[in-house]
């Protein structure tokens, strides 16, 4: 959709609700400005490589959601994202903008202790795959998601039944059926049909009134463009931090998640990539926070050595965050890679700098805790 | 047989309590005076917690998953953790038209804003100031929206909920007259508080509190805005400072550096604010306390 189809879009909405008095549905925008600066980009697109982030200063995403109950037994969640490509015809790099369905989907507590969803979702394989941008931790999402699930990470259309368990603890066993096509290319099969089973399993105790500890397990299986099976495996353990007593000034958060890929093709070894991340933040005073990360990732015998290397990549990062509100929020970041590719000099360590500015206005629903 | 089943169930089902969640500890006690032996109730936040800011804990789902009521403030004070609680629940009794009773708009709320409401003037409620729970009166006519509540839940119980309710509010009205004599009696007129927190106790008690510590709500105090509320002190001849215990008191002694003679109190705002206060006329007979030792 453009630019000029979604004002039509929205004008449309807005006198249909004149008209009709409907309620409006809640709505939000958010808004991320970024100015990035490392060793790896250039200030100008590489005509020939042109997925990738120039230097500079630049509107990074744009995020519209509307939510609202359809009825009594349904809720509708619709969030558009507006982000830029580089489309290039091998002389120039132009840059385009526009909208994308980043989540459309239908929720319903219908059935007793189950949240059924159907439509296009960001899929529960790991915990970070659910963020959104403007939620992550870091700017970026840790090595073995962007690698191994994607850029925009395992997000596909299809159905998803998440089931409270009767135990005294928060135990949630998630069943989601995936059509295993359009951006995840590790499911591309051409198979008519062959879709994406994945399960998660999530759970969270009380330690104390102050402390909570979260494990989950994720698991995903599906044809892929080889007409072979991929197989995606994760854990994620998280600890949270936040006395009822202070805790407008002080927390802390410590997540660790693993991520597996296993690929099969037809009479070759299996391609193997695996990533481990484990972050800490901590809130020192009520506007502020300091964050550091770990994270790696590791590939054996790629399918394409050219794009995808057989080596170790290794990540530390470090960030600053300040929030004036609860609705903005500005960070400071600074990344060294080492390993994976290289860039034109021919270097292996890759020193970046970021500075993210996150503004957030209307009716925005909260994050999962 | 079916006689005998039903002989043997029947205690069952007259024993069945209600069970409630409530989203702080005030309406915790409040549903307790109500409900009494004939209620379980947890409060979702703590009474040291800002209920603004709660977490949205996947443990309170579990416990929200049996509940057959959930009462809030309301007016937008618990909106961005309540929903996704009672959602997250998957409870059909919650998700129901009667399964969310939120109080503060039914009992004639204050300083509703006028015009456009805008986050430019901070964390603005644009029903109105949702901390009703440091109002005695209202506190009594909560009790009885409770106790009606209840009763088309269990009615069974319909008369013993309201004769509980009666009695807390006429509690509630006669120690009001007294909490007023003794705020009059102490001479105190102004307070400074951190946070629009105590509008409805100054409005009852007939004290002046429009200078805050926050220059706008939900925004933490600066250096400009301190030096304004230090002058206002000083013209105004403002001898007293509460500060509701979910703010640290950093702000409070710089005021008492500056303006030697004034009194800053660190006071509970909520049941259980402190650990010896669990009912709702201890924590306002502690306010009235603080006040008196203050002026």
């Amino acid at each position: 959709m453009n630019l000029r189809l979604f004002s039509v879009f929205l004008l449309t909405s807005a006198m249909g609700l004149n008209t009709f008095a409907l309620t409006a549905p809640n709505m939000s925008a958010n808004t991320l400005f970024l100015y990035r600066n490392s060793n790896f980009h250039k200030e100008d697109v590489n005509v020939t490589t042109p997925d990738q982030e120039p230097n500079g200063f630049d509107l990074q995403e744009a995020e519209l959601q509307f939510y609202a109950d359809v009825d009594p037994y349904t809720r509708l969640n619709v969030l558009l994202a507006v982000a830029q490509s580089y489309v290039t015809d091998n002389t120039t790099v132009s840059q385009e903008w526009g909208i994308e369905p980043e989540e459309v989907f239908a929720e319903s507590n219908a059935l007793p202790a189950t949240t059924l969803k159907i439509g296009k979702f960001k899929a529960f394989m790991g915990k970070h795959n659910t963020l959104h941008s403007h939620a992550y931790s870091f700017i970026g999402a840790p090595l073995a998601n962007t690698t191994l699930l994607g850029d925009e990470g395992l997000n596909d259309a299809g159905i998803s039944a998440a089931v409270l368990l009767p135990s005294s603890w928060f135990s949630e066993f998630t069943v989601q059926y995936l059509r295993g096509k359009g951006e995840n290319e590790q499911f591309n099969s051409p198979t008519p049909g062959a879709g994406v089973g994945l399960i998660h399993w999530k759970n969270l105790v009380d330690l104390s009134d102050d402390l909570t500890v979260e494990l989950g397990a994720s698991y995903a299986n599906g044809q892929n463009s080889f007409r072979k099976i991929t197989t995606l495996s994760g854990a994620d353990l998280t600890f949270k931090w936040r006395p009822s007593d202070g805790g407008r000034y002080n927390s802390l958060m410590w997540a660790t998640e693993y991520l597996s890929r296993t690929q099969n093709k037809e009479a070759v070894t299996a391609e193997k990539g695996t990533g481990l991340a484990s972050w800490i933040q901590y809130q020192f005073a009520e506007r502020w926070a300091a964050l550091v990360r770990y994270d790696n990732l590791e590939v054996k015998d790629s399918f394409d050595p050219t794009n995808l290397l057989n080596d170790k990549t290794e990540r530390n990062s470090l960030a600053l965050v300040y929030s004036p509100s609860e609705f903005s929020s500005y960070k400071f970041e600074y990344n060294q890679k080492h390993g994976g590719e290289t860039n034109s000099d021919n270097e292996n360590t890759e020193k970046s700098v970021f500075l993210q500015a996150n503004f957030t206005i209307g009716a925005h629903p909260s994050h999962t805790y | 047989m079916k006689k005998l089943l039903l002989i043997l169930l029947f205690p069952v089902f007259a024993m069945a309590k209600i069970q409630v969640a409530t989203t702080t500890t005030d309406l915790a006690a409040l549903v307790k005076e109500v409900g009494q032996n004939q209620v379980e109730v947890f409060s979702i936040a703590k009474g040291t917690q800002d209920p603004h800011q709660v977490e949205a804990k996947p443990s309170f789902m579990i416990k929200l998953r049996d509940s057959d009521l959930v009462i809030a403030q309301g007016l937008e004070l618990e909106s961005a953790w309540i929903t996704p609680l009672m959602q997250g629940s998957r409870n059909a009794k919650l998700a129901a038209k009667n399964g969310l009773l939120e109080i503060a708009e039914l009992l004639e709320p204050i300083e509703i804003p006028k015009g456009n409401v805008s986050r430019a003037e901070g964390d603005v409620h644009p029903g109105g100031n949702p901390h009703f729970q440091l109002d005695p009166i209202r506190l009594g006519k909560a009790a009885v929206i409770i106790a009606q509540r209840f009763g088309e839940i269990d009615p069974t119980q319909k008369t013993f909920f309201e004769t509980n309710a009666k009695a807390f509010q006429k509690k509630m009205d006669d120690k009001t007259k007294d909490w007023q004599a003794r705020i009059k009696k102490a001479g105190v007129k102004e307070i400074v508080t951190y946070h629009k927190t105590f509008s409805y106790f100054c409005d009852r008690f007939q004290l002046q509190c429009d200078v805050h510590l926050e220059p706008k709500p939900g925004i933490p105090p600066t250096a400009s805005h301190l030096i304004s509320v230090i002058d206002q002190m000083k013209k105004r001849n403002i001898h007293l400072v509460l500060i509701e215990n979910l703010y640290e008191d950093s702000v409070g002694q710089k005021l008492k550096q500056q303006i030697p003679t004034v009194s800053v109190n660190r006071v509970p705002v909520s049941v259980e604010g402190e650990p010896s206060l669990t009912t709702n006329e201890q924590l306002i007979e502690r306010l009235v306390k603080a006040i008196e030792e203050g002026k």
